[in-house]
């Protein structure tokens, strides 16, 4: 734990991440963990909300996401660990900040950014999360973290918000706008500086869902796709293929019927859900060429700051390649 | 306490909005409501945003081909009176025809329609989408076809925009920059007033004069057709908040959604939308309990080991779970609140018609 787990290669080498996934899926959990996860390898980082979620505060133990950043975690948390920083972006912030930027005076800037966002970003396609996409980039820029982990929009409004930049550069041919699309796909595109994590349960529908997910990001927009993450996948228990009573006699121990009858039920509700599982990730092998990580479901309606150590640590596993691909 | 249940709440209106966070099962919902009410001999058409596809096959509708005409979904009922009927929605197409039905001549319509501007616009933004779901409806609701219409909405906080789209569309046209580009007999030149003069240099700054040029020119053509869609908006407005209308809220027992799903029945109620239901659906089932002195504290590693273990985390998690479900019980004293046990992927009518009778059932959920 803490200092002695190393930062897998993956994530190592990435200055920022983008966590994107079908609502309901654990994107803002995968997220945290991450942020755990680098920073206790020493890393400094810089968490962001873009889709209005505060959530992510509280679930560092801090208090909800806002504009301003708050420090989640500091350094002194673990000898050698990183310090987490967390913050929301809204277009309306982002905008606000890239009109001073842009040295645009004060009077004309209260003015724009006051009553004409909403008509400037309708009137330009993909223009809100450029501003998002375009202020991440420029603390990228400014170097202030070693990682930036984005939690960004769920799947559905992923790919127009990663496809914002590329479609700015062909609506609009020069000004501030195309410098700022351009520096934004540049960003993407590089592989060095920018990945995407997916995040998917272990069911037919976020698994549909993330294969369409991924061809669109890696084919249509280029971008760099890290290990798939299968959140809350049940612990394979293999005793569950048994009755209760065989599994008593095995282990020498008399169970009364009542309790043989609960067991029982438990166990048909484990295999069940075991089974699906399993279809699920032959789909994903057959389907989704990419090397992937499981996190254990924690029997847990609202997850606290310590369950994301555990998470941390599943993250931290080599991930499994399905077979027939190369790394 | 709860006083009224589901099954009265579908009864008595005659149009269902379901709302919720992401991920909770929204869709599969809506479409058991209907079809439970389509068994009870109403003609009923299911509204969808963005359905899974297994959902869309099972209900026959296409998700590579959006239609603008509602589908019956033959064999849903048996019922001599009942039918269901379904629809996908396409927001770009429903502003497409809009427009076509209003500009007054096709010249026009077609200027509008090529303009980049209102093609982004159409496209996802500006809360177009939302605002063309909601026209949708209300054309809908105008043809008197159906006994009951269930809409689904986008995720949570995306619901909330789109409840609001009927009144932006009044504030967006009362907005004074729209008021001075729109108006009509001056030149591009002359749109001297300073608030828009403001406006325009931005997005010229920005954006380029290309921009400029078109917004201007798509405002004008959309003048003379603002008071139509000021007209539908205020109807649609008063249409969501009708004392038929009822809206069921769906969430899971998950933190974040209960989280959301409470921040948005405040929303629903400070927007004068009536809340009649909540839905906590994939719930996990309780197991009954054992005899505790059956299972020995220093049990090895073992096949009995494992489904102990199962049983343990079952119990933690649905005792955690009550507790997340009773934070949203709390908020619905005077509206219907049902739990429903997860079921594996609901991919055909079977599915929808089990889900429906656990939804119209009110049972606590236990493992059995």
């Amino acid at each position: 734990m803490g200092p002695g787990r190393s930062t897998p290669e993956w994530l190592g080498r990435t200055r920022v991440l983008m966590v994107v996934g079908k609502g309901g899926v654990g994107t803002s959990t995968v997220a945290a963990s991450l942020a755990v996860l680098a920073a206790d390898g020493g890393a400094d980082v810089l968490l962001v909300s873009v889709d209005g979620k505060s959530g992510l505060g509280p679930l560092l133990g801090g208090t909800p996401l806002g504009p301003d950043e708050q420090v989640l975690r500091t350094k002194a948390h673990r000898s050698g660990a990183g310090r987490i920083r967390g913050r929301t972006i809204t277009p309306k912030q982002a905008f606000g900040d890239y009109l001073e930027l842009k040295g645009f005076g004060g009077i004309l800037r209260r003015a724009a950014s006051a009553a004409s966002l909403d008509l400037i970003a309708g009137a330009t396609p993909g223009m809100e999360h450029l501003l998002v996409l375009g202020k991440i980039k420029e603390l990228d820029r400014l170097q202030s973290a070693d990682l930036i982990i984005v939690d960004a929009p769920p799947a559905g409004h992923a790919t127009p918000f990663l496809r914002s930049a590329s479609a700015l550069q062909t609506a609009v041919a020069s000004g501030p706008v195309r410098d700022q699309a351009d520096e934004v796909a540049a960003l993407l595109a590089d592989h060095h500086r920018s990945q995407c994590v997916m995040v998917t349960l272990p069911e037919e529908t976020p698994v549909n869902e993330v294969i369409e997910l991924a061809y669109d990001l890696e084919d249509e927009l280029s971008l760099a796709l890290a290990p798939l993450v299968v959140n809350g996948c049940w612990p394979d228990r293999p005793g569950l293929s048994m009755t209760a009573a065989a599994a008593a006699r095995k282990q020498k121990i008399t169970l009364s019927v009542a309790t043989r009858r609960a067991l029982d039920d438990v166990a048909r509700f484990g295999r069940a859900r075991l089974d699906m599982q399993l279809e699920q990730f032959a789909r994903l092998d057959d389907r989704l060429p990419l090397p992937r990580i499981q996190l254990p479901r924690l029997p847990v309606a609202r997850l606290r700051p310590e369950h994301l150590d555990v998470l941390a640590e599943a993250l931290a596993a080599e991930p499994t390649v399905p077979a027939g691909v190369t790394k | 306490m709860t006083t009224v249940d589901i099954a009265t709440v579908l009864q008595e209106a005659d149009l269902v909005v379901t709302c919720g966070p992401g991920g909770v099962g929204k869709t599969s919902t809506a479409a058991a409501l209907a079809l439970a009410a389509a068994n009870s001999g109403r003609r009923v058409i299911v509204v969808t945003v963005d359905p899974a596809r297994r959902l869309a096959d099972a209900l026959g509708i296409d998700g590579s081909a959006k239609s603008h005409d509602p589908s019956e979904v033959i064999g849903a009922t048996s019922h001599p009176t009942g039918s269901l009927w379904a629809l996908m929605l396409d927001a770009e197409s429903t502003f497409d025809r809009l427009i076509t039905d209003r500009a007054g001549d096709a010249k026009r319509a077609q200027t509008i329609l090529a303009n980049p501007i209102y093609r982004s616009i159409a496209g996802s933004l500006g809360g177009a989408q939302e605002y063309m779901a909601i026209e949708r409806l209300h054309q809908l609701w105008s043809s008197n076809e159906f006994d009951l219409i269930v809409i689904d909405t986008p995720p949570s906080r995306h619901a909330i925009d789109l409840l609001g789209a009927p009144d932006r569309l009044v504030t967006f046209f009362s907005h004074p920059i729209y008021r001075i580009i729109a108006a009509p007999g001056r030149s591009f030149a002359r749109v001297t007033n300073a608030g828009s003069a403001t406006f325009l240099w931005v997005v010229r700054k920005l954006a380029g004069p290309k921009v400029v040029e078109d917004i201007i020119e798509f405002f004008r053509s959309l003048s003379g057709m603002e008071a139509g869609l000021r007209q539908r908006a205020a109807e649609a407005s008063t249409l969501l908040r009708a004392k038929t209308t009822a809206f069921v809220l769906v969430s899971s027992p998950r933190a974040e959604a209960i989280d959301e799903a409470a921040h948005l029945a405040d929303a629903l109620r400070d927007g004068g939308f009536p809340l009649r239901a909540m839905v906590i659906n994939l719930v996990h089932p309780t197991p009954a309990s054992i005899d505790g002195e059956d299972i020995p504290a220093d049990l090895a590693p073992g096949p009995l080991a494992d489904q102990f273990a199962l049983y343990r985390d079952l119990t933690a998690l649905a005792h955690d779970e009550a507790i997340e479900m009773d934070r949203l019980r709390d908020l619905a004293d005077d509206v219907a609140l049902v739990e429903v046990p997860l079921i594996d992927d609901i991919h055909d009518l079977d599915g929808l018609a089990e889900l429906g009778t656990h939804l119209l059932l009110n049972a606590h959920v236990d493992l059995a």
